[in-house]
């Protein structure tokens, strides 16, 4: 790999309480590549990325990103989170906007755009995850997959560095999955580098640069994804696999 | 039994001047309230051990006692201990935002903690301040699910600003019993005060009914 790495975490330890959510993770994003997080709920997937821009503090160890450490002071974290867009399981749009001011708030509160051009940037988002004819409506007026697309024009808004996609599909219907699925796609071929935690294994398979499978706070194995899905080496990620049944054959 | 609603009708000046002092009242206190109730409910929320109790406190307090109490208290308590003499007028509006800043202060506090974590890490992972996720994102949908609530506190305070004839504020139900005491005509006087606060009252009511349907909980 001859990219720069652009998010690097070093022996992440995040707990709660009793509860060890990350028991030492360390993993490298390198600029313009997908990195896939896969295993088990509770594993620590989605812990990791709200570590990642410091929704949670850590515990131990050290991340940094674009080579600056992410520390919790508010000015600095804010900088970071700006330049990371996060989508959520739950998507997390604001219901009292409209689709538009949803995709503007960001721009022109953050980075103090007007909102002429702030309105011209979410236009063209809208346009691009295809839901140009939505902008007066209001969150809850759309259906699932509509509303995650909505947030992840919100934060391509903010033009940032690197995506963070927390189980962007899980919370969808099937049927929705797919237009989800095809925008992320898009984005990738694009050159976005992400970190996208997903249950999704075709997803995975076929978009991912490198795949990290978690175990109870732990990466237990890192790899393309065809030496994860093909032929993985760790028991557990067999197991894990199997489970979802994915056998490794069904291309 | 004989009417004479002559004193009415030559009283209703009278009358309506404390009709007045009544609006004036729940207006101001409300503008007080709002802002007071708010701030009580931010320093409980602030995670500040003292300021959070102190707060507490407060609350407590005012929403545990009785208003007339309160009213009472301010007017004869300040000045005897305190050397704190307000006229009538500011001790009613005193004793009446306290009072009512309490309960504002549940009302907005109850809201802002129905708003979930989702959202403040949606804002937050914009990059945005946490006072601006609060101002732009927390406090707006807070203030729709509590609007409500609000309004039913505005129609308490309403009735209850009749409890500050006690130390002689002339709104309506002081002037009515001002009245009354001056002609002996009871059944007039009280009549025509309570088709007053009715003919106010009611159509509060029903835009508090208003209220409650157009911002049903929404998501």
């Amino acid at each position: 790999m001859t990219a720069a790495p652009i998010l690097v975490f070093e022996n992440v330890v995040k707990r709660y309480g009793a509860l060890t959510a990350l028991a030492g993770v360390s993993l490298t994003l390198h600029r313009g590549e997908v990195v896939c997080l896969i295993g088990p709920s509770g594993s620590g997937k989605s812990t990791l990325l709200r570590c990642a821009n410091a929704l949670d503090p850590l515990d131990q160890g050290r991340i940094s990103f674009d080579g600056h450490e992410v520390r919790s002071s508010e000015t600095s974290v804010r900088l970071v989170r700006q330049r990371m867009g996060m989508v959520f399981q739950n998507f997390e749009l604001f219901p009292h906007l409209t689709v538009l001011r949803n995709v503007t708030i960001g721009p022109t509160t953050v980075l103090k755009l007007g909102q002429a051009e702030a309105d011209a940037r979410a236009r063209k988002l809208l346009a691009k995850v295809g839901l140009a004819d939505k902008e007066t409506s209001h969150p809850s007026a759309l259906s699932g997959g509509q509303q995650q697309r909505v947030a992840i024009a919100r934060a391509l808004a903010m033009e940032p560095a690197l995506m963070l996609f927390d189980e962007p599909t899980s919370a969808l219907d099937p049927e929705t999955i797919g237009e989800v699925l095809s925008v992320m796609k898009t984005l990738a071929d694009e050159g976005m580098t992400m970190l996208v935690v997903t249950h999704e294994m075709d997803f995975a398979r076929r978009v991912a640069n490198r795949v990290a499978v978690f175990d109870k706070g732990r990466v237990i194995e890192e790899g393309t994804p065809q030496e994860i899905f093909t032929a993985p080496k760790v028991p557990r990620t067999r197991d894990f696999l199997s489970h979802l049944g994915w056998h490794g054959e069904s291309k | 039994m004989t009417f004479d609603w002559n004193i009415v009708w030559s009283s209703l000046p009278r009358l309506l001047d404390g009709a007045w002092m009544t609006i004036w009242l729940s207006v101001v206190t409300m503008l007080l309230a709002i802002p007071g109730g708010l701030a009580l409910a931010l320093l409980r929320l602030s995670g500040i051990k003292p300021l959070a109790m102190a707060a507490t406190a407060f609350v407590e307090f005012f929403r545990a006692t009785p208003l007339i109490l309160q009213i009472y208290w301010v007017y004869y308590v300040l000045p005897a201990y305190f050397d704190i003499q307000l006229s009538q007028i500011a001790t009613a509006i005193v004793g009446l935002a306290c009072n009512i800043s309490a309960f504002n202060s549940e009302t907005f506090r109850s809201g802002i903690v129905s708003i979930r974590q989702g959202q403040w890490n949606a804002g937050l992972a914009l990059g945005m301040s946490r006072f601006s996720v609060f101002c732009r994102i927390v406090a707006p949908q807070a203030l729709m699910r509590v609007l409500p609530a609000l309004a039913s506190t505005w129609v308490s305070l309403f009735k209850d600003t009749s409890l500050v004839s006690i130390i002689a504020v002339s709104e309506l139900s002081y002037v009515a019993l001002q009245i009354r005491a001056e002609t002996y005509r009871i059944l007039e006087v009280l009549t025509a005060m309570a088709a007053l606060y009715w003919l106010m009252g009611y159509p509060q009511a029903k835009l508090v009914d208003w209220i409650h349907h157009r911002f049903k909980v929404a998501e």
